[in-house]
């Protein structure tokens, strides 16, 4: 649930999805579910001479498998935030396991 | 629900425990098709989901010579990234403070 | 079953296994041929991985050393005690 949470603290924010196959798609990040499937708007793609296909795809809806990375925008991450959520999961997570 | 008996049930701590040693520290991270990162750890969770700070992005490219001989030589390609999410199935391995 | 072998590993499960190994010298070999050769710190159910004083052999050669390493449990071929 950790980063389902955190996605959506970034919804409407301009992001770079970078796919398994190496296509990079910058856009608005619209929506994202508990798969961390990612819908974005007003999509562009990187290197469009090498990837002409998608030219006229206005957004896309990227299942979460095929993603590699997400670059984020830097201001828009609270990192102290995030650490502190991130133990807290942790914690969480060795609770269940007992 | 919680059986409370902590402590005795976990004799020795997880692999995990390894990563959330790493929190705010910069890692190496190791990751599928030749590829590997340096930066800082902010987030992880238990299917090695992360998010790094200032990233460095090494990628080692097969490349064939020009000459069809069968030589090949490794290019490398650095990219950098100032805030990185990294989807957990593609990590292999993660190491606190980047390899010595 | 009482033959001669018998008492080596004394019918243990898998993770019987592991966890006897905990602490001692061990070789990781992944998928893609990569192998770790460590201190075995920890395992879980995933066959996730710590390892301490690690070296990293690629084609036989040594390629890093870590202080601490992680592995992703399902790049994992198999574990073994040195």
């Amino acid at each position: 649930m950790l980063f389902f949470s955190f996605f959506k603290t970034l919804v409407d924010h301009e992001v770079t999805v970078e796919l398994k196959n190496d296509i990079q798609i910058k856009g608005t990040l619209k929506s994202v579910d508990q798969y961390l499937n990612i819908k974005l708007d007003d999509i562009q793609v990187v290197e469009e001479l090498k990837y002409p296909h998608l030219s006229s795809v206005k957004n896309v809806f990227i299942r979460g498998s095929v993603v590699r990375y997400v670059h984020l925008p830097g201001g828009a991450v609270d990192t102290a935030l995030l650490e502190d959520a991130t133990r807290r999961e942790a914690a969480q997570q060795a609770q269940k396991t007992k | 629900m919680a059986d409370v008996d902590d402590g005795a049930a976990a004799p020795v701590s997880e692999p995990l425990d390894l990563v959330r040693l790493c929190l705010d520290e910069v890692v190496f991270v190791k990751l599928r098709g030749d590829r590997e990162l340096k930066g800082r750890l902010h987030a992880y969770d238990s299917h090695c989901n992360l998010v790094l700070g200032d990233v460095e992005e090494t990628v080692y490219v097969v490349e064939e010579d020009e000459d069809e001989d069968g030589d090949e030589t490794v290019k490398t390609i650095h990219k950098k990234s100032e805030m990185l999410f990294v989807r957990g199935d593609s990590v292999v391995l993660i190491s606190p403070q980047g390899q010595s | 079953m009482e033959n001669g072998i018998a008492t080596q590993g004394e019918g243990r499960d898998p993770s019987g296994f592991l966890s006897e190994i905990i602490g001692s010298s061990v070789t990781v070999k992944l998928n893609s041929g990569v192998v770790y050769k460590g201190e075995l710190q920890s395992v879980d159910g995933y066959m996730n991985i710590a390892l301490e004083k690690t070296e990293e052999h690629v084609n036989g050669v040594k390629k890093r050393s870590y202080g601490d390493a992680f592995v992703r449990g399902n790049n994992v071929m198999y574990i073994s005690a040195d």
